[in-house]
């Protein structure tokens, strides 16, 4: 408490604060974003969250890796099957020979595209898995866990498009799989194929399909996806380990089984019905 | 742009302690415009345009000014006071008497009315951009007739590993390969008619490439014929199957096409052909379910063309009820 | 905290005063995201962004061959595939490594009226279990200790997916252009006479290495046998004939094809050599 004359410094210190502070207030005043920020960065998350649960942020971080990559692929990428009259070689092809050989730093970008999809795809599974251990799909939380699903399906089929992007032989043939794959399906199987095609033979036209899908809608999706997904990450909490002997939440307790308790307190007596009716003491004992 | 409106009462009373407020006035923008068209007359051709915009920058200029210092000049200014009319009651189609006596049926009608005609907007635009995105694929599909060449270069009884290009505008990306043999002359309606067997190499499973079983040129000592024909370079290569097999996933067929083995769905689709000037033209392809015998004897139980893994008969063709255009 | 009714609460009263006691146990005894959490996650994203530059320098380098040459396969593959030819006859198609499982089912499921098993059947059937789990799952228990059933299954799902993986990865087919390449090393490998070389070469771009083993190479497919040793049986030139002409006339129930388009002399070739192939090794 201040009972004195404010020094010089500390006049200084206090300027410069509000020089600091003032284009922020600006912004939180006219937008209500800085708010947002802090409450995100500064909200609480259980105190003994592991290293397991930095794989869906790492899963994000690598999706961020093929957004970004992608977009500057787009710039040399030529989405054409046809043939170069020059070389007799498909022009798409030559542009993914051009980015590989010619550009400056066109082999690590692409290989960041080809390599981070891979990563993108085994921290999605590994993510899941790591969510399914720790029962992180159960009440609040189902949603997230569907949303989640169709990420990782949109993942796999971003994947599945791009695949056919370089035009080789196995781009060219592993597309060809895909897609009769589809026509198997009952009914509906050879128009999905034919749609994908664009024809009833994968065509001139299927690359630049493949390329729409793969780098508008599929991406369009996948943002909107993550986003609501980050939200109700936000909005619902992360879990605890649930193996954790201070888990925020304590232990569920079923409709017909006696309540247990583990931890480091002591038992608390149990109303006659069972279930617990006040909260556990948090914190260490 | 507009400068602020002067109170009436201070108008005249606070002239020489407050800040000159002008009038509001609207010569500035002729002002503006003037010297616009001055500057750009200075590219363009400066005796004439220059000339007229200096003009309008003048006479704007001046009308300006004079708006601007009415009030010195203490001649009354014309200020329109800002004046709503109340909302008339509003009679839009429909509504009878509608208007503050009736408001449940007025938005009513307008929520109904927004949202009919926000479906409206959107069926106009999202329907023909749908429809951009599914029919081409679906309508105009034509069929392609490849020429491989004069039949006196197919030896009877000999096969043939040919590869063509089925559509010259398209390019490489309609390259396909088919198991050809000359099966000899056959007799049709009392006369004799050349015979092919025509096999497509795409696979019934999931249309991977079939390859045959059996030594090609390179092993034959036989050189592969090229030929170029109205469809581009074709290309022959000699071959001695006993069958064919598919690397995918082990699909076997025999040298009618009939499948062996492996999860392939049906026997090798095959191409219609027909004799053109004694050239051999191939026609659409189409689906087999199986074939009895071999060579110009063979029975072929056609079906139309189906895609890979499609079955063509027993139970399991009800699954694909409905086949997409296909030529 | 929400007043649980004297009478048995239901599950989902049960959960939501679960949650109410996690918000309420974040909220008192809880570390703020910036930076415990974020630190953890940061570095994560460190080692993610480090693997991705990793393995793209290891593909740039590992695949630039002794003469600059894009096509050479390196540790990671080739920088460079050739250009796609929808006619060709040589090449195995594979997808990419994560669909390898998808790619060994439809391997697996070989019986034509099966096909669409593998193509749709499975994957949809996995994909609704997958999206229906929290409904499936309604236990509020999530220690894994305590979430048997949950455990064997995850555990069999991983271990599944794995092998179906590693299988889709190590499945080959045997080209003949590749396995061509292999008869000076059976000749050599398997004493064979100058006499079985004309039938070595045969056998390897007929098509047997399809289905049939031999000395190391080929795949094993449809149940065919290892027929490096199959010399050693002594059958007679021809006993093979005729058998290569109509398998399944001399082996009933054989799926494999007949041969006898080859023509005489060459199938006299393949008998000379399978006869000489006595598996001496």
């Amino acid at each position: 408490m201040a009972n004195r004359q404010p020094t010089k410094a500390e006049i200084r210190r206090q300027k410069m604060e509000e020089l600091v502070i003032y284009p922020i207030d600006w912004l939180e005043e006219r937008s209500g974003l800085v708010g947002g920020i802090k409450y995100f960065l500064f909200r609480n998350v259980p105190s003994d969250i592991n290293w397991m649960q930095t794989l869906g942020s790492a899963a994000l971080t690598a999706f961020l890796v093929q957004a970004i990559t992608g977009v500057i692929l787009a710039m040399y990428y030529v989405p054409s099957a046809a043939t170069d009259p020059h070389t007799g070689k498909p022009v798409a092809w030559e542009s993914i020979v051009n980015i590989s050989d010619n550009l400056t730093l066109g082999w690590l970008v692409r290989g960041m595209h080809k390599w981070g999809a891979s990563v993108f795809i085994i921290l999605m599974f590994l993510h899941m898995g790591r969510v399914f251990l720790f029962g992180a799909y159960k009440y609040p939380r189902e949603l997230n866990w569907i949303v989640g699903v169709f990420i990782l399906l949109s993942g796999l089929l971003e994947g599945f498009t791009g695949y056919l992007l370089p035009w080789d032989q196995t781009a060219y043939w592993a597309t060809v799989v895909g897609i009769n794959l589809n026509g198997t399906a009952p009914i509906l199987g050879p128009w999905l194929a034919q749609f994908l095609r664009s024809g009833q033979e994968i065509g001139l036209e299927t690359l630049p399909r493949f390329y729409s899908l793969h780098m508008l809608i599929l991406p369009a999706g996948i943002i909107g996806l993550i986003t609501l997904h980050l939200y109700l990450v936000v909005r619902l909490g992360v879990t605890s380990p649930p193996w954790s002997k201070e888990e925020a939440g304590g232990e569920p307790v079923e409709a017909d089984e006696p309540a247990r308790r583990r931890g480091l307190t002591q038992p608390v007596p149990r109303p006659a019905n069972g279930t617990r009716m006040q909260a556990e003491p948090g914190g260490r004992d | 742009m507009e400068p602020e409106q002067p109170s009436p009462d201070t108008e005249h009373e606070s002239l020489h302690e407050e800040a000159h407020l002008p009038s509001p006035s609207l010569w500035p923008i002729g002002f503006a415009i003037g010297i616009v068209v001055a500057l750009v007359g200075l590219i363009i051709d400066p005796l004439f345009i220059t000339t007229i915009g200096a003009a309008i920058a003048i006479v704007f200029g001046v009308l300006w000014a004079r708006d601007a210092t009415r009030e010195l000049r203490r001649q009354p200014v014309d200020v329109e006071p800002e004046r709503r009319e109340a909302a008339a009651p509003a009679a839009e189609g429909g509504a009878a008497g509608a208007g503050l006596q009736e408001p449940v049926t007025r938005s009513v009608f307008l929520e109904g009315a927004t949202l009919g005609l926000g479906g409206v907007i959107g069926a106009l635009i999202t329907l023909p951009v749908a429809g951009f995105m599914i029919l081409p694929g679906f309508i105009r599909q034509k069929q392609h007739k490849v020429d491989l060449g004069p039949i006196e270069k197919f030896p009877v009884g000999s096969w043939f590993v040919a590869t063509f290009i089925v559509n010259p505008a398209e390019g490489e990306v309609s390259r396909r390969a088919a198991f050809v043999r000359n099966n000899g002359p056959v007799a049709e309606n009392g006369k004799q008619v050349p015979s092919f067997t025509i096999i497509s190499n795409r696979c019934t499973h999931v249309g991977c490439p079939t390859q045959a079983n059996g030594p090609t040129g390179a092993i034959l000592g036989k050189p592969t014929i090229k030929e170029h024909t109205a469809n581009g370079p074709v290309q022959f290569d000699p071959v001695v199957p006993a069958g064919y097999g598919c690397p995918c996933h082990g699909s076997q067929f025999d040298i009618e096409g009939n499948r062996t083995a492996g999860p392939a769905v049906r026997a090798l689709d095959r191409y219609d052909f027909e004799i053109d000037h004694g050239r051999l033209v191939l026609l659409s392809t189409y689906s087999v379910s199986h074939v009895v015998g071999t060579g110009a004897q063979a029975q072929i139980y056609k079906y139309k063309h189906y895609d890979p893994g499609q079955h063509v008969d027993g139970p399991e063709q009800w699954f694909y009820p409905l086949a997409p255009p296909h030529h | 905290m929400a007043a649980i009714p004297k009478d048995k609460p239901t599950r989902i009263e049960l959960a939501r005063a679960q949650f109410a006691r996690y918000k309420a146990d974040v909220k008192s005894r809880g570390k703020p995201f910036f930076p415990y959490a974020m630190w953890h996650d940061t570095v994560m994203s460190l080692v993610v962004v480090a693997t991705i530059i990793g393995l793209a320098a290891i593909w740039k380098w590992s695949a630039w061959g002794p003469h600059h040459d894009p096509t050479h396969k390196g540790l990671l593959g080739p920088i460079v595939d050739p250009p796609a030819d929808p006619g060709t006859t040589s090449f195995v198609p594979r997808p990419d490594w994560y669909f390898y499982f998808l790619f060994y089912l439809l391997r697996i499921f070989k019986w034509p009226e099966s096909v669409f098993l593998g193509t749709i059947g499975v994957p949809t059937i996995a994909l609704v279990l997958l999206l229906g789990l929290p409904f499936l799952d309604r236990r509020l228990e999530r220690r894994p200790s305590a979430r048997p059933v949950a455990l064997v299954a995850g555990v069999l799902v991983i271990i599944s997916m794995a092998v179906l993986t590693w299988k889709g990865a190590t499945a080959k087919e045997a080209l003949a252009s590749e396995v061509i390449a292999d008869v000076p090393r059976w000749v050599q490998q398997e004493n064979l006479p100058p006499a079985a070389v004309p039938g070595a070469k045969l056998f390897a771009t007929a098509g047997c290495t399809s289905c049939h083993t031999y000395a190391g190479s080929g795949s094993s497919n449809l149940g065919a046998p290892d027929l490096t040793a199959i010399g050693s049986r002594n059958l007679g030139i021809q006993f093979q004939i005729n058998h290569l002409k109509c398998p399944s006339c001399v082996t009933p129930g054989s799926p494999m094809p007949k041969f006898a388009s080859l023509g005489d002399a060459r199938l006299h070739e393949l008998a000379v050599f399978l006869e000489a192939s006595k598996g001496t090794h």
